[in-house]
């Protein structure tokens, strides 16, 4: 939902690292989203791609990491991926806060991150 | 202890080097959620935040919980739209403070714009601050503002799979209302599966069944939110 102004910020970021190491080139960047954010990865790639026009970023490669979620239980200390209700009628399981092993609720550790982990520049 | 070597490594003119950099963007508006829970809590204030659909009747929950609480706790409400102050006015009706935040074209409240609202208020003068989200199901589960409590109100207008379209929202949510319950029958609505559908989605919210125009059922958001 908010492609554009996270990945505005993502390439400004970027270009702050790149600029502050005297690079000339950024040819790749290397993200983390979870799977729990609201962003469209396609929109993301679409976004990037118009935001490095005419920088140093101009046609560096995005690649793209999706961060599965994670929940913890602290009831039976479960940890891992959520547990699913497969309705055939919702088409697409819905994810749930119900541990898969003892059915009490969990609470979420990982999938709503969106990071920029690493940067491949030309100095 | 060795010597320092003055000599600084350096990347050699046209080399590519890889920099691990680990920053995250969504951060940004969470660190500004936490400072908004601390200066609340160092006030003495505890806030809600509520959200839900265009027409949820999140202003007239809010609205009735300001009737029911104002003798008990001195409160504050923003509400934020896109545009105008029509709804902030209706609650200002009632005797207490309420700050329209129009966030222009953003459908949904951040951190940022909750900080800048904070600053028009005499905490000292406050202890329960109500924030109502722009209505909108999907990005304000994104943009932590720094409340102690989520509300989410979903009416049963809106459909009988309301809840499991949009299960990010209700998984952030403490308590849920069920709205204009009253409806119903005539919209064909089952009730009992949107509670269930919050419970299999959220185990740990309180579900709760409202009529915002009656009033009934706000006795339970009130015990939901531990007000």
């Amino acid at each position: 939902m908010h492609e554009f102004s996270v990945t505005s910020q993502i390439v400004q970021s970027v270009l702050a690292e790149a600029e502050s190491r005297k690079a000339k080139k950024v040819s790749e960047v290397h993200l983390v989203i979870g799977e729990l954010t609201f962003l469209g990865l396609e929109q993301v790639r679409f976004a990037y791609e118009v935001l490095t026009k005419g920088t140093i970023l101009e046609s560096s490669k995005l690649v793209i990491k999706t961060q599965k979620g994670a929940v913890k239980c602290d009831n039976c200390g479960y940890q891992g991926g959520f547990s699913y209700e497969d309705d055939p009628l919702y088409h697409l399981p819905v994810p749930t806060l119900k541990c898969p092993k003892c059915g009490n609720s969990v609470n979420v550790v990982a999938g709503k991150e969106c990071t920029i982990k690493s940067i491949k520049m030309m100095v | 202890m060795p010597a320092l070597k003055k000599e600084v490594i350096k990347a050699e003119e046209g080399e590519i080097f890889d920099v691990e950099l680990s920053k995250d963007i969504l951060k940004a508006n969470q660190v500004l959620a936490e400072g908004n829970k601390e200066l609340l809590h160092k006030n003495g204030v505890q806030a809600v935040d509520i959200m839900g659909a265009i027409g949820s009747g999140k202003t007239s929950l809010i609205e009735k919980l300001v009737q029911q609480l104002k003798n008990k706790y001195r409160i504050a409400v923003f509400k934020g739209d896109l545009t105008t102050t029509i709804d902030a006015e209706l609650i200002a009706r009632h005797g207490v403070e309420a700050i329209a935040i129009n966030t222009g074209k953003e459908c949904h409240l951040d951190a940022n714009l909750v900080k800048k609202a904070l600053l028009k208020l005499d905490l000292k003068k406050i202890d329960l601050l109500f924030i109502e989200n722009v209505g909108n199901l999907i990005c304000p589960a994104e943009f932590p503002l720094g409340s102690d409590k989520r509300l989410v109100v979903v009416s049963v207008t809106e459909g009988p799979y309301m809840v499991v379209k949009h299960p990010f929202i209700f998984m952030d949510a403490d308590v849920v209302a069920i709205n204009k319950i009253d409806m119903a029958e005539a919209m064909g609505s089952d009730v009992g599966k949107l509670e269930k559908d919050v419970r299999t989605i959220n185990p740990k919210a309180i579900v709760v069944t409202t009529n915002c125009r009656t009033g009934e059922g706000v006795d339970a958001v009130v015990k939901g939110l531990k007000l």
